[in-house]
């Protein structure tokens, strides 16, 4: 049991890894598509000559990007009511986030005796804001009627095991290591230098049962919403502007892509032709629809 | 069927009485002077014969006269059909232009519904379920999980993959895809970036591209006549010659000089294209631009060629390989005329279509610079290229933004700059600017005129754009004080003249339309009489 937790873990990180490098290449390596972004500003198009002014800097995008996934700005200024849960539940998943990477680094960097308590305050003040959020999202989407519109009963059961998952961190620090730090660092010590491995055989079931739980969302998180969120909201929506400059980048996919061929099958597209040869040829004038 | 409690399931049911029947009741409250609330059912019922012969089993409109199948077989091999182009949406080869942003949304939706209350379309209708944005788009992701790529029986159960592909769901998702307008306000809403309007052009192109399904206007009378003709509106070159020659009739008129309209100028510095149907119906619109050219001197000049005067393509609204085959024409006749760049006039999809879309079709030589009127209007009008006084433009003036071409493309200031300096009493609608609403008329609904759609149009489309358009005006609404709404597109002018005409709207309390450069030409102090005629 032991062994299977131990390698549950220890694959669930090799697993995220490597689901998430094979969701990035999959992504990066996806057709170009055509322009069809969205605009809150001024964009290019707005001066004369645009095609010969530079774009928006690179810096200042990723800064809003920082701020957008940090704050969750876009809910907070399109859906305020959701927005309070929501970013109960996101505040305290990033402070949980920076308190595990404490632990990790913390437990083989500092005298774990004299560990203080505020790292325990810091561990649970995030749990508890975190299930607070998670319980506020859940009550609101069995509640609010709008909200449980197309809402598929499998995120019913993801935020319960959101639930679960943080219950079942505080049973394990709270509970079996009496909310003791330096006994919870030494406990982390052990996984982060893969030492004492007879004791990792044998693990007590609150910390193994959090191990295990955790490493569901290991390798559910490549597939999940946030990973997504870079590519989607700002690679296509926001980001979007690169021009096809003759002889450039874009201008040597569009080649390519307009060699693949085309099968859609209406009276309007001639069958066996590449994307080229339909959209050069006039269409035979007669052809109507139905 | 009571309102609201339409399910995804019911997208299947087979009913004698369509899914939802909007009624008077149930549409969004105006302001003065309609505030009156509407008793009469807004959507006109079709005729028996039409009932009989065509599908409208989702609202009781009819907007693609979807012919209903003979029997059994015929329905089965419609749907066959339907699941074919499904697929083909989904490949990387048949759906290059778009695959990546439609798999991302497929992906990417919270249903929050945060996109609902930004719909115009749904809130102007009572929020009736079907319209909601994600209504479509929900089916269309459990279709794909369901029919394409299946899950497991116990994760497809979880995920509510419980929709029977049947005729009935195919037809009514054919009609459910022109009951957007493609405004993508919900796209601009959706906190995580899911493109609901992305999902609807979708439909549309999987049924014509793959089913030959779309709405006559638009692809009969629409990209096919435009692909046979040169122009959607059929106008030969000869007739838009006598046309031209018409215009400096109106010029000479309007200013007391004659001039020479620039045709077929070789290696002039701008091929202006304007919508061909400007020349048909507010042609003092191309004499405007053609008055404005001329007082600042630009190198300009129009096309008698074929596809050189019609800057539409309705392709942009449903079928990727019409709207690249007429894309690719235009750009031609600039490239023949070895001009230095073409310039859109007013019409706010031909600017989202050819210059942002286009823009990763063309290769070499046919790579050719585009773009909007409004940044070079901006520089002639603020720069004192040309002579204006405001005070001949002292009436209230509101602005309508086409969605095309502010959310879509993001030229959002330089027209406010334009009327900030030439109209002393504009005033924006609210909202405005990339959160405008649409004028009720887009992606080809101004020009649907099938059966009760225009019922459909009038009462529930364009619902939003008359309540801001009256809400702009509720101080002056003394048919004493003019007003103008001007609408720098097409399609949206065609529109907004539909729904000022109601109950002679327009005529009683003395508001008007028209486009952005009217006004300038207005407000141009060497003109010997106003160039905007008040009747």
């Amino acid at each position: 049991m032991g062994g299977l937790i131990l390698f549950i873990f220890y694959g669930a990180i090799v697993f995220f890894l490597g689901a998430s490098a094979y969701r990035g290449i999959k992504y990066a390596s996806a057709p170009l598509h055509v322009h069809w972004d969205l605009y809150r500003t001024n964009s290019i198009y707005a001066q004369v000559e645009w095609w010969t002014k530079p774009g928006n800097p690179f810096g200042s995008k990723l800064g809003s990007m920082f701020l957008d996934i940090l704050f969750l700005r876009e809910f907070y200024h399109r859906n305020r009511r959701l927005w309070y849960p929501l970013y109960a539940f996101h505040a305290g998943l990033y402070l949980l986030i920076g308190w595990h990477l404490w632990l990790f680094v913390s437990a083989v960097t500092i005298d774990i005796e004299t560990a203080s308590s505020i790292g325990w305050a810091w561990g649970t003040f995030s749990t508890l804001l975190a299930f607070a959020g998670a319980a506020g999202i859940l009550i609101m989407r069995i509640v609010d009627k709008d909200l449980k519109v197309f809402y598929p009963p499998i995120h019913y059961v993801k935020w319960l095991f959101i639930l679960l998952t943080l219950l079942g961190g505080m049973v394990a620090v709270d509970i079996h290591f009496k909310s003791n730090m330096p006994a919870l660092l030494k406990y982390v010590r052990e996984q982060v230098t893969f030492a004492d491995f007879e004791h990792k055989l044998h693990p007590a079931l609150a910390p193994a049962l959090h191990v295990l739980l955790a490493a569901v969302w290991l390798v559910y998180v490549p597939f999940g919403h946030v990973f997504q969120v870079f590519f989607r909201y700002y690679h296509y929506l926001r980001w979007d502007e690169v021009a096809n400059k003759p002889g450039g980048e874009v201008e040597k996919k569009v080649k390519e892509f307009l060699k693949r061929p085309v099968t859609w099958a209406a009276p309007h597209i001639p069958p066996g032709r590449t994307w080229e040869e339909v959209a050069t040829e006039r269409a035979n004038p007669g052809t109507s629809t139905k | 069927m009571a309102r609201r409690n339409v399910k995804l399931g019911d997208i299947s049911k087979v009913t004698g009485e369509p899914l939802v029947t909007v009624t008077a009741e149930d549409l969004m409250s105006l302001p003065p002077p309609l505030e009156k609330k509407e008793t009469a059912p807004p959507i006109s019922l079709l005729s028996e014969k039409q009932r009989k012969n065509y599908e409208s089993s989702l609202d009781g409109v009819s907007a693609l006269m979807l012919p209903k199948p003979i029997d059994k077989q015929e329905e089965e091999k419609l749907v066959g059909r339907f699941l074919s182009g499904l697929k083909k949406l989904l490949s990387q080869d048949d759906n290059w232009l778009f695959w990546q942003p439609l798999m991302q949304t497929l992906d990417g939706c919270v249903r929050c519904q945060t996109c609902s209350e930004a719909c115009p379309i749904y809130v102007s209708s009572g929020r009736q379920e079907v319209y909601r944005p994600t209504y479509r788009a929900e089916l269309l992701r459990r279709l794909i999980h369901q029919y394409i790529k299946k899950r497991g029986k116990i994760l497809s159960r979880l995920a509510g993959d419980d929709i029977e592909l049947n005729w009935q769901t195919v037809a009514r998702l054919a009609e459910l895809a022109y009951r957007c307008t493609l405004c993508r306000r919900c796209s601009q809403t959706c906190p995580l970036g899911a493109d609901n309007g992305l999902i609807t052009r979708e439909i549309r192109k999987l049924f014509s591209e793959e089913m030959g399904i779309a709405p006559k206007e638009v692809h009969d009378s629409g990209t096919v006549q435009h692909l046979r003709a040169g122009a959607s509106t059929g106008v030969s070159p000869e007739a838009f010659q006598n046309m031209v020659e018409f215009m400096e009739d109106e010029i000479e008129d309007k200013t007391g000089k004659r001039i020479k309209i620039p045709l077929d100028k070789e290696g002039a510095d701008i091929l202006l294209i304007h919508n061909s149907g400007e020349f048909m119906s507010w042609i003092e619109n191309p004499v405007a631009f053609s008055i404005i050219f001329e007082a600042a001197g630009l190198n300009w000049t129009l096309s008698s060629e074929i596809f050189g005067y019609e800057a539409v393509n309705y392709g942009t609204w449903y079928d990727d390989i019409q709207f690249a085959r007429i894309a690719l024409k235009q750009v031609d006749v600039a490239r023949k005329l070895k001009v230095k760049k073409i310039v859109i006039g007013e019409c706010g999809h031909a600017h989202k279509g050819l210059v942002v879309i286009a823009d990763r079709i063309l290769i070499g030589d046919m790579n050719f610079p585009r773009e909007s009127f409004l940044p070079l209007l901006e520089d002639l009008v603020l720069h004192g290229r040309l002579k204006l006084d405001p005070r001949k433009n002292d009436f209230a003036v509101t602005l309508h933004d086409p969605c095309n071409v502010v959310r879509l493309m993001g030229i959002i200031e330089p027209q406010r700059r334009i009327l900030n300096e030439i109209c002393p009493q504009f005033r924006e609608m609210g909202p405005h600017g990339p959160e405008n609403y649409c004028c009720g008329g887009g992606s080809g609904f101004a020009i649907m005129s099938s059966t009760n759609f225009p019922d459909w149009r009038a009462k529930i489309s364009g619902r939003m754009k008359l309540k801001q358009i009256l809400e702009a005006f509720r101080e002056v609404m003394d048919p004493g004080i003019r007003k103008y709404v001007c609408a720098p597109c097409s399609n949206c002018k065609g529109m907004i003249r539909d729904l000022l005409s109601r109950d002679g709207l327009g005529e009683r309390y003395n508001i008007r339309y028209g486009g952005m450069v009217d006004l300038v030409v207005n407000a141009m102090t060497d003109l010997p009489k106003p160039f905007i005629e008040w009747e």
